[in-house]
């Protein structure tokens, strides 16, 4: 039995909504209160447009820092979020790199996940 | 941030969570085809079934051995290759590489022949180490002093060989059965898991100075379903890579060394096969280190065995994982990453070849329903009897990966502290087993049969 020795594989996965309120000032995002039908009105698809751009260069930005901070991710796009998946990066280094940055926990979802490392009982 | 590094990314992330892409399911597909393959060989009139049977005769001399052998040698080789298919078409599936482990699992079923041999001499029998504990045993001493080739690996498997034995199992343990002892094999569970939990957490956080989150996951592996629950529970509370990987190196280490104590203790103490089975699945850490102890009793501690582990308290994994969760992000969790724990979780953390287990066992039980009483006689020496034998060579692979796999040196270094913690909660868990298992329910688990 060694210190260093693993006997786990932790998989990370970081799922950024698109639409979602997601660090949004108020309490409500524009999208949503479209999305929910409260009000249609070329003010509130304007300020969707806002609410969008902002929420999507946050997504960008993030993921520009976890890729500035380690090469290998799995990236994938869904109808609603982009989720950043690895292996090989603790999720404490990556949540680090984010809040050190200026990002709050609720940008994001932190999914860990263990598995057996081959062999083990 | 304009300027990207370059970076390795690949376009779509590995779901893995397809009826085919897992091993849970293929143990489902294994263990349920083969009890439809079955029933239809039997109802065609074929011999096909009972000639896989394998059993080797105990023996004090070669030559019944030697007899045995000359007149069994097709279904030896018929066994081989029928575990050799169906395996391959999983492996192949799950992504592994067959030309390893076509050769790899061939070199196992001829170690599972040979210590199916030796443990059924009368010498190994009277030393208690019949085939179970023989295959542990020669499978720790290769796994850990000869060195073994990279390759072999891709044919240990332990996991995938437990759980289509515990599918096969299904077939041979009624479903009237399930339904009367399962809700007391999980109220013995429950109450067993849920003081171990509790101890080991509680010796973690309060005599020893361990986080919480690295406390959990120690005690879920104490208590819960080992190493399976130690790695559920530990990314549900979001426990470090490090600790996860101690509770996991404390589960293998214990796990060992109760397949062949609480054997021991139960000969020692004359306890009946029952409630040793019940015992051995109240406190044991691992279902494939459980089985091999209860194997190396008798068929009726494998059944209780099987009802306390499996029934008891490997079904109720995702439930636990949904607790921790819940108190991870409302108790503990100082940041809101918006990771809330769901329901969906609990069926996603449900050990899926559970179901296969289940459906086995309905399978057989409604047969057996609808059949006239020597008909059922056909039923049990054709269909099930043969079923049984399969599963025992499935358990030897498993026994031997456990020992072919199970490398010390491999393991993480634990510290005293988490070993201590550990070692409080192994001081309640197995007593505890005891009491309920032998004092105060030793009638109800000696009758189920």
């Amino acid at each position: 039995m060694r210190a260093g020795n693993e006997t786990c594989v932790q998989k990370v996965r970081f799922s950024f909504a698109l639409f979602g309120k997601s660090g949004w000032k108020e309490r409500e995002s524009p999208w949503q209160r479209l999305s929910r039908n409260k009000g249609v009105s070329p003010v509130v698809l304007r300020a969707s447009k806002d609410f969008l751009t902002w929420r999507l260069e946050r997504i960008a930005t993030m993921m520009e820092l976890l890729l500035a901070a380690h090469g290998e991710w799995g990236l994938a796009s869904r109808k609603d979020q982009v989720v950043m998946e690895t292996e090989t990066l603790d999720f404490n280094q990556a949540l680090q790199v984010l809040r050190q940055h200026g990002f709050r926990d609720d940008e994001f979802v932190l999914t860990v996940e263990y598995s057996r490392k081959w062999g083990v009982l | 941030m304009s300027n990207i590094p370059n970076v390795k990314t690949t376009p779509t992330l590995g779901g893995g969570s397809g009826l085919f892409k897992k091993e849970d399911y293929w143990a489902v597909w294994i263990g349920l085809g083969t009890v439809i393959l079955a029933i239809i060989l039997w109802a065609a009139g074929s011999k096909v079934m009972p000639s896989l049977a394998i059993s080797f005769p105990a023996w004090d001399n070669f030559a019944k051995v030697s007899a045995y052998l000359g007149t069994h040698l097709g279904g030896i080789i018929g066994l081989w290759f029928c575990f050799l298919i169906v395996f391959s078409v999983a492996v192949k599936i799950l992504g592994h590489d067959l030309k390893a482990f076509v050769p790899g699992f061939t070199i196992l079923f001829i170690l599972g022949v040979l210590v199916s041999i030796l443990g059924a001499s009368t010498t190994a029998k009277k030393w208690s180490l019949e085939a179970p504990l023989m295959a542990l045993l020669v499978g720790l001493i290769i796994g850990n002093f000869v060195p073994i080739p990279k390759w072999l690996d891709t044919a240990f498997r332990t996991e995938f060989y437990v759980k289509t034995g515990i599918v096969l199992m299904g077939a041979t343990l009624p479903f009237t059965l399930i339904l009367q002892s399962g809700p007391m094999a999980f109220l013995q569970a429950t109450i067993v898991a849920v003081s171990t939990f509790l101890t080991i957490y509680w010796a973690g956080t309060r005599l020893f100075g361990l986080d919480k989150r690295f406390s959990t996951a120690l005690a879920a592996g104490g208590s819960i379903c080992g190493v399976s629950a130690a790695i559920a529970i530990g990314g549900s509370v979001k426990a470090e890579k490090n600790h996860v990987s101690v509770a996991i190196s404390l589960v293998v280490v214990w796990a060992v060394i109760m397949v062949f104590l609480l054997p021991i203790l139960i000969k020692v103490l004359h306890i009946a096969p029952g409630p040793g089975g019940a015992w051995i699945g109240t406190s044991e850490f691992a279902d494939a280190a459980g089985i091999a102890a209860a194997a190396s009793i008798n068929e009726q501690a494998i059944k209780t065995f099987t009802l306390m582990k499996v029934v008891g308290r490997d079904m109720f994994v995702g439930i636990w994982c949904f607790i921790m969760a819940m108190i991870s992000v409302t108790k503990w969790e100082k940041r809101d990453d918006g990771t809330k724990p769901s329901g969906k979780e609990i069926w996603v953390r449900f050990p899926k070849f559970v179901l296969g287990f289940f459906a086995a066992s309905i399978i057989v039980t409604l047969l057996l329903a609808f059949v006239d009483a020597p008909t059922a006689k056909s039923v049990k020496a054709s269909i099930i009897a043969p079923i049984s034998m399969i599963r025992l060579w499935a358990f030897i692979f498993t026994f031997l990966c456990i020992g072919l796999t199970t490398r010390f040196k491999d393991l993480a270094a634990v510290g005293w502290r988490p070993f201590a913690a550990f070692t409080t909660g192994v001081l309640v868990n197995v007593p505890l087993g005891y009491i309920l298992s032998v004092i105060v329910l030793g009638g109800y688990w000696e009758m189920v049969k």
